[in-house]
């Protein structure tokens, strides 16, 4: 585990409610981060930065420690506390006891702690009745003696007592973060009409209550979620689910070579409609074995008898792939009806499909 | 005030500062992107009214209404869209549409009109193709149900099967040209904007839904 810098502010704790507290705490963390850029705020009053680098760059952990708390001195005007230790669960520890642990001393510093510091009264009670005083005893315990008495909860800080996780669950603020950009300016507040600094919004617990009452309406499947996936083609790339379902995982799309361009079909069928493209003689026009047309199409007749001349095509564009199905080879067109509707057909297995219509 | 009111003391700087609003009240009206926002009065969909956009059959319509929720979408409204068969959801995120806020209700069989003011609670766009002819009753309740909400119905009609209530915006599509080199590129439409109150004057605008990279944008 790294050696980490620890500085406990205890007045910097509690949150103000004029807002002092942040606005000192965003302070702090520009002055420190001016000594070393991987400052963090842990949470409220508990500032963290790795030593190794710093003491290297100033020469020696000390001459480290006394800009810290020279600059600390100078931005809030308060004595901090500093400690050194491995992790942040130790680091935290030294720092309330303005302790500097060795290089090396973090796991017997760590063992000798009483068991009140992991901040569960059920556990240190029932520990201390077991004969169990210290982090060590509690960690020396096998892992199943300790998952049948208690939660998972306990079962992560026994993890931590035994040094496999180097900090306490709550022990950072998450939200701290995003608290600061917005203080900053970096972040607006009212971009998004999200939760609190991240969170589910009332808007989205609304928005599911709705889909409740269509699908008690309608049916499981009648009310569906619309997620993108890599592909090449406008009908590859959507996927529809029925919302509740679990969701697909939403991976970044990265570039695609081959992809069919922008704009894409605002309607794009679910289930492709057959059609025929006719050239100038009104002979079908097919596909070749080389993506190449057999003649220029003039006109389209869909299923039913209905016919429209076509004024403009471009294509096809061939894709071969999946080699190893029997449906791989296909073959987009895009057309401009005399109507000045624009369609995408699909060639596939020597029949011509409309997948796509731009409304 | 009383010609006896004593003056106000004038706040303290540092007391002012601790005073400043934690966030904005909430707007009245929903972002309109471009080019929608130099087009539409107030430049921003007013929540509680009605939008209906009138297109031919497969000359834009959808698309159209597809780019006045993209950027409220992006701003982190909710969205439903009922009633649109297959909605093409490359398209919708290339207008940006933020998918992730959208519900959609593709085949509402007979209960379009219900199912659209179940989900009138929950979002804040709520995009409709009726099936046919909207019944005038229906269409009534749930333009009075809207209202009460503050959600924006926008409606999507073809000239046959027109919304049978006059709205409070409505875009009619009275021409859509294809622009096309070696594949299509982008599509000119000319929208006739009216409506009631400040946009009851109207005027004709061209734009370009979709252009190149998908977007809609003005000429």
């Amino acid at each position: 585990m790294e050696q980490l810098l620890a500085i406990w502010i205890e007045p910097l704790a509690q949150e103000q409610p004029d807002g002092s507290t942040l606005r000192d705490t965003l302070a702090l963390l520009d002055a420190l981060g001016a000594l070393c850029p991987f400052t963090e705020v842990a949470r409220l009053g508990l500032w963290v930065l790795p030593l190794r680098g710093p003491s290297r760059f100033f020469g020696g952990s000390d001459a480290v420690l006394r800009a810290v708390r020279q600059s600390v001195l100078d931005v809030v005007g308060v004595e901090p506390l500093l400690g050194v230790a491995e992790g942040l669960f130790c680091a935290e520890l030294a720092a309330r006891r303005a302790l500097i642990v060795p290089l090396g001393a973090s796991d017997a510093f760590r063992r000798a702690q009483p068991l009140s510091v992991l901040g569960r009264k059920d556990l240190t009670i029932t520990c201390q009745r077991l004969g169990l005083h210290t982090l060590g005893a509690f960690a020396d315990l096998e892992r199943a003696r300790v998952a049948e008495r208690f939660n998972k909860h306990a079962l992560a800080l026994h993890r931590v007592a035994r040094g496999e996780l180097s900090e306490m669950e709550g022990q950072r603020d998450v939200r701290l973060a995003r608290r600061l950009a917005q203080l900053r300016g970096e972040e607006d507040l009212v971009e998004e009409q999200r939760g609190f600094f991240g969170q589910r919004g009332a808007g989205d617990d609304r928005a599911e209550a709705a889909a409740h009452r269509v699908r008690r309406r309608l049916g499981a499947d009648a009310i569906v979620v619309a997620s993108l996936r890599g592909g090449r083609a406008p009908e590859d790339r959507a996927t529809l689910v029925p919302w509740g379902s679990p969701s697909v995982s939403a991976r970044d799309l990265a570039p695609w070579p081959g992809q069919l361009t922008a704009p894409s079909p605002a309607t794009t069928l679910a289930h492709p409609v057959p059609l025929q493209l006719r050239d100038a003689a009104d002979r079908p026009v097919v596909m070749g074995g080389r993506g190449t047309l057999s003649a220029e199409p003039t006109a389209v007749i869909f299923s039913s008898p209905l016919r429209r001349e076509i004024v403009w095509y471009a294509g096809p564009w061939p894709l071969v792939e999946r080699w190893w199905s029997r449906h791989s080879r296909r073959a987009h067109l895009q057309m401009v009806l005399a109507s000045g509707e624009a369609l995408l057909v699909v060639a596939e297995s020597s029949r011509w499909w409309l997948v796509g219509i731009y409304d | 005030m009383f010609a006896f009111s004593p003056p106000r003391p004038s706040l303290s700087p540092e007391l002012l500062a601790t005073l400043r609003p934690v966030s904005l009240a909430k707007s009245r009206t929903l972002p309109l992107g471009e080019p929608w926002r130099a087009l539409v009065p107030g430049a921003g969909l007013r929540r509680g009214s009605t939008v209906v956009v009138e297109a031919p059959v497969g000359l834009g319509g959808l698309s159209l209404a597809l780019s006045l929720v993209s950027e409220a979408s992006t701003q982190g409204h909710w969205a439903a869209v009922v009633g649109v068969d297959d909605p093409g959801v490359v398209a919708m995120a290339e207008l940006g549409v933020d998918l992730r806020r959208v519900l959609f209700v593709p085949r509402p069989r007979g209960a379009w009109a219900e199912s659209a003011s179940d989900l009138l609670d929950g979002v804040d766009l709520l995009l409709v193709r009726a099936p046919s002819r909207a019944a005038h009753g229906a269409a009534r309740r749930l333009m009075d149900r809207v209202r009460e909400r503050g959600t924006v119905l926008i409606a999507l009609s073809e000239p046959r099967t027109p919304w049978p209530l006059p709205a409070d915006l409505f875009f009619r599509v009275t021409q859509a040209e294809w622009v096309a080199s070696s594949r299509l590129d982008a599509r000119y439409l000319t929208v006739r904007v009216s409506g009631r109150g400040e946009a009851a004057q109207g005027g004709e605008h061209v734009v370009v839904v979709p252009n190149r990279r998908g977007r809609a944008e003005a000429r």
